[in-house]
């Protein structure tokens, strides 16, 4: 079994289903639609296989291919994945999979969005199996184009502006990353005899703590600018406002973890240079948690919520990697996992709304008290009046929102709640103020995501909303069915993941000596004892 | 003599191909393409014969004039190859002057002949006599539509501008001959060497000669008369400029600086980072604004050249491989890019980026090839300038230039964005002018080479960059 090369496989089906649809005319629309769900859907099963098959007792990396590309510069094409790549590569298939079908209702240019959708989504995989650090940027930046598409053809709100600064952000953090990631290479040779970008043998060199220091910080902010990271998060809730919803989902699901998985791999590379600068990211990521869910609280239109939503969840996960701490670090990885799913979950929800009504805005808020019912009349004078009561059209929608805003706002029985509950005891010892603040954040997630809920499914119903229609067919339902379940899986059998990412985060924070010392170890003892 | 004249086959078949263009031009028939077939299927054979016979007869030639080696060989074949690509451009731009396709064509193969004899000058002579018969012929070809003020006004620039680079040039051979009485490459090398210190006329005799180069690539400050030349001369010809023209620059000051001036390498190497950071900055930004798009690639060009500065300031043998690399990646990407300009001039009488709104729905293949040529000169994966790219910063990075290739990134995300603005109208703008585009057979299957060259020499980098590796090792 271990003779087929799976990774590779997973990686070139959406590229493959990409060139199918290439050569299909343009009117046969529902064969382009079917070939995107067929590779995704084998990508799917694959990525399953791979987590029922990974050997999680054993450390590092598994998988492995590794096939000379450009010998004379030491450039490999490298796959293997570790606990924590494949929790990641496992999300992408999910997201994917229930992105094609959400995109089932598109109808304008559908060659050429599943075309890009799919460019976009071998990207992604790419960026989580490299091990050669060429190829790693090489597939970051594949995924920025497509983007920069689909967003601006097949987008909404403001879409070409933000489009084009959600590419050049992107484009810029890649370049910022790009320096160091040459500058090791060129140490490489100093140290080993030899060029290489292979990460696992650059990750056998020590080098010292000043060039550990002095690279990690351009790297950070290479990663950070894609994370998002304050201050560089302004591209992402324009960018995820305007772009197609099976866009918004890889984008918030996939394309942020990019970033956050690029940190993990630094840390893996340079111990000191994270022990060195990741105070300084427990410090932005506050920033982060509340000032996103501050502007999330005062934002009408969903999407735009739900965006600073996820830029402050992402503080979360910074936090975690921040708390150089066995548990701390496992959450970040389970909640990068699970806000994949959860915020997947909420952009198809609202772009399946948006679909039928044309808006996503809430009500005016009426002070501090949500929807003031008595000025409802009001619009009817507009072309698409606000969103209200709608729980009672769609109640299909509904409980999907509500299941959504409970997950975000971390809820027991779903994924979220488990990785953030991580999160927060394998930070308290490191940082014990940041902790409490982000404790903090969880209170504004549950307030925005309730006042949502309040304003746009309960309370009276516009009449205009009364034509509405529930997801009927198996393949609207489908997404929203596929990823709630997901979340609640994890969320009731949290060790199905976690110990898988476990075996990745144990050896790279093994390489931060003194990180925690003792303390991580006896943690790690307690953590492993609850799990079980 | 017979082994110095079998050496320089190639270059010789070139001169007599654009002479039997010009004796066949008053009896070939025009409305047939003729004149571009023979000259598209001379220059084919031409580089057939060099790709065959050309490595067995590498040597030197002429005592030392002329130096046939794998670097000549590399750049031999790049420039057919460019020729044969422009010549296929021309097919339909010539209708434009019908009576003197003659000239055109023998014109752009005089032309090759002088790019082909320059990265293979031994002496200062020879590179001082190619790069004329360059220059001369690309005056003529810049100022070819007559009637059109622009291009006679671009015509006129290029000369001026041309003549002064020259004299500068020339100015600084003087120098050189006047301290080593020598001209011969070889034998300033040893003089320098043998000199032991370094005389401060000897920098400045290096210094003219470089400005003398600089001006044909394009560097910072010397690029002035890139926006308009560019702009007005016909398209195949700008093209061809950028290609072909800024190529041979390169070529010849590659085998300048690595083989007469490295013993004085510690002079040269910060001077030309600072021209590398000067031109990639200016050309990146002042792109920006640009509403033309012969001159916004006019300007993309001038930032083309910073990134091939930067490998040249690297000094290294990857630099040099990488810029042997970059100038092969960029053929094929700023070739495609003309190409759909010259198609979409013929039915819209426009160069102007806002008449290329929603062209991806008036002509896929056309929006879809000029996005390829534009993000592959932006440097995005996996096309060929991607890897360029990446080399061209390796190599500076190994040698220490981390301030440099920040600069070289940021400027990335800077041309990312007027590259971006031009695709933005293709995809997202609405069509205002419906007519359909129509596409020569020729030009079609122009466009598909260029693609399919720009994607495979991203997407599997390593034979390509093998070749070049090979043709430079012989500088080192």
């Amino acid at each position: 079994m271990t003779e087929l090369p799976l990774l590779t496989i997973i990686l070139l089906a959406p590229l493959f289903g990409a060139v199918m649809i290439f050569t299909l005319p343009e009117e046969r629309k529902d064969a382009i639609r079917w070939i995107a769900a067929g590779t995704t859907f084998v990508a799917l099963i694959l990525s399953l296989f791979l987590l029922f098959q990974f050997d999680r007792t054993a450390a590092g990396f598994q998988f492995i291919e590794k096939l000379d590309w450009v010998p004379a510069l030491g450039i490999a094409w490298h796959l293997g994945i570790d606990g924590i790549s494949t929790a990641m590569v496992l999300l992408t298939s999910f997201i994917i999979f229930t992105g094609v079908f959400v995109s089932f209702s598109i109808q304008k240019r559908v060659k050429e969005f599943f075309i890009l959708l799919l460019l976009l989504v071998t990207g992604v995989y790419g960026v989580f199996m490299s091990l050669d650090l060429f190829f790693f940027y090489f597939f970051y930046e594949l995924a920025v184009i497509p983007m920069f598409l689909l967003i601006g053809v097949w987008g909404s709100t403001n879409r070409e502006y933000a489009t084009m600064k959600l590419t050049l952000y992107l484009t810029f953090g890649a370049v910022i990353a790009l320096v160091p990631i040459l500058t090791v290479y060129a140490m490489s040779y100093k140290e080993l005899g030899h060029y290489t970008f292979d990460m696992l043998q650059l990750a056998q060199v020590h080098f010292s703590d000043r060039a550990q220091i002095m690279l990690f910080l351009p790297l950070l902010i290479g990663f950070g600018t894609l994370v998002p990271m304050w201050p560089f998060h302004s591209w992402s809730p324009g960018g995820h406002a305007a772009a197609p919803s099976a866009v918004s989902m890889l984008h918030a699901g996939v394309l942020m973890k990019l970033g956050a998985y690029g940190i993990i791999r630094i840390m893996y590379l340079f111990p000191v240079g994270a022990r060195y600068w990741m105070p300084l990211v427990a410090v932005l990521c506050m920033m982060n948690i509340l000032y996103g869910g501050y502007v999330a609280m005062s934002r009408r239109d969903l999407k735009f919520m739900v965006g600073y939503s996820s830029s402050s969840h992402m503080g979360y996960v910074l936090l975690g990697l921040a708390s150089l701490n066995i548990i701390g670090f496992n959450g970040a990885v389970l909640l990068m996992f699970a806000h994949g799913v959860m915020t997947g979950l909420a952009f198809a929800l609202i772009g399946f709304l948006y679909d039928q009504t044309h808006t996503r805005l809430l009500p005016e808020w009426a002070g501090e008290y949500g929807y003031d019912s008595a000025n409802a009349h009001d619009h009817s004078q507009k072309k698409y009046p606000e969103l209200s009561g709608l729980a009672k059209q769609l109640p299909f929608v509904g409980f999907f929102f509500i299941a959504t805003a409970m997950a975000s706002s971390g809820l027991p029985g779903f994924a979220n709640f488990v990785s953030e509950f991580m999160i927060i005891i394998g930070t308290f010892r490191a940082y014990p103020i940041q902790t409490m603040l982000a404790i903090f954040g969880v209170v504004i997630t549950a307030v925005y995501y309730l006042r949502a809920i309040r304003a746009a499914f309960f309370g009276e119903i516009h009449p205009k909303w009364k034509t509405l229609r529930d997801p009927t067919t198996w393949i609207e339902r489908l997404p929203f069915v596929t990823l709630l379940l997901v979340l609640m899986i994890v969320g009731f059998y949290p060790s199905i993941l976690v110990n898988l990412i476990h075996s990745g985060s144990a050896s790279i924070l093994e390489r931060m000596q003194g990180g925690g010392g003792t303390v991580t170890a006896s943690l790690a003892a307690w953590t492993a004892g609850w799990l079980r | 003599m017979i082994e110095s004249i079998l050496r320089v086959f190639p270059e010789i078949l070139v001169g007599l191909l654009g002479m039997a263009v010009l004796v066949c031009s008053p009896f070939a028939k025009k409305e047939r393409n003729d004149l571009a077939y023979l000259s598209i299927g001379g220059m084919g054979l031409i580089l057939l014969a060099t790709l065959i016979w050309g490595p067995q007869r590498e040597g030197i030639a002429f005592d030392r004039m002329v130096i046939i080696d794998s670097y000549t060989s590399f750049f031999r074949i790049l420039f057919c190859l460019t020729a044969i690509i422009v010549m296929l451009m021309s097919i339909d731009y010539v209708k434009y002057f019908p009576s003197r396709q003659g000239e055109f064509y023998s014109l752009l193969i005089f032309a090759t002949m002088g790019m082909m004899l320059l990265p293979a000058s031994g002496n200062f002579l020879t590179l001082f006599l190619s790069l004329e018969l360059l220059s001369i012929s690309s005056y003529i070809l810049a100022a070819f539509m007559r009637n059109h003020p622009k291009s006679v006004e671009a015509g006129l620039k290029y000369l001026i501008v041309g003549g002064l680079s020259t004299g500068t040039l020339l100015y600084g051979i003087s120098f050189i001959y006047g301290l080593t009485g020598s001209t011969d490459f070889q034998t300033v090398t040893e003089w320098i060497v043998a000199r032991g210190r370094i005389e401060p006329v000897l920098l400045v005799a290096c210094f003219l000669i470089l400005v003398g180069l600089f001006f044909k690539i394009a560097s910072f400050p010397f690029h002035v008369w890139i926006p308009d030349v560019y702009e007005g001369a016909p398209t195949p010809v700008t093209a061809f400029l950028s290609v072909g023209s800024k190529g041979a620059g390169f070529a010849v000051l590659v085998r300048v600086l690595m083989n007469v001036m490295t013993p004085l390498k510690h002079e040269w190497v910060f001077l030309i980072a600072l021209f590398a950071a000067a031109t990639l900055l200016f050309g990146n930004l002042a792109a920006i604004p640009q509403t033309n798009i012969k001159r916004l690639l006019g300007y993309s060009s001038i930032g083309q050249a910073g990134y091939l500065l930067v490998g040249l300031a690297a000094g290294n043998h990857l630099g040099t491989s990488a810029i042997l690399f970059y100038l092969l990646a960029y053929l094929f990407s700023n070739l495609a890019a003309f190409l759909v300009i010259v198609v979409f001039f013929r039915t819209t009488q426009s160069d102007e980026i806002d008449d290329y709104a929603g062209l991806s729905r008036r002509s896929p293949l056309l929006a879809s090839a000029l996005t390829l040529g534009l993000l592959s000169l932006a440097g995005v994966p996996p096309l060929a300038g991607f890897f360029g790219k990446f080399i061209l910063l390796g190599a500076a990075v190994r040698e220490g230039l981390l301030w440099l290739v920040y600069i070289g990134a940021l400027c990335i995300v800077i041309s990312l964005y007027y590259y971006l603005m031009v695709i933005k109208q293709m995809y997202m703008g609405e069509i205002k002018d419906p007519r359909p585009l129509t596409i020569a057979p020729s030009a079609r299957w122009t466009l598909y080479a260029c693609m399919i060259g720009i994607i495979l020499i991203g997407i599997y980098p390593s034979p390509f960059l093998n070749m070049a590796m090979a043709a430079s090792k012989i500088l080192f």
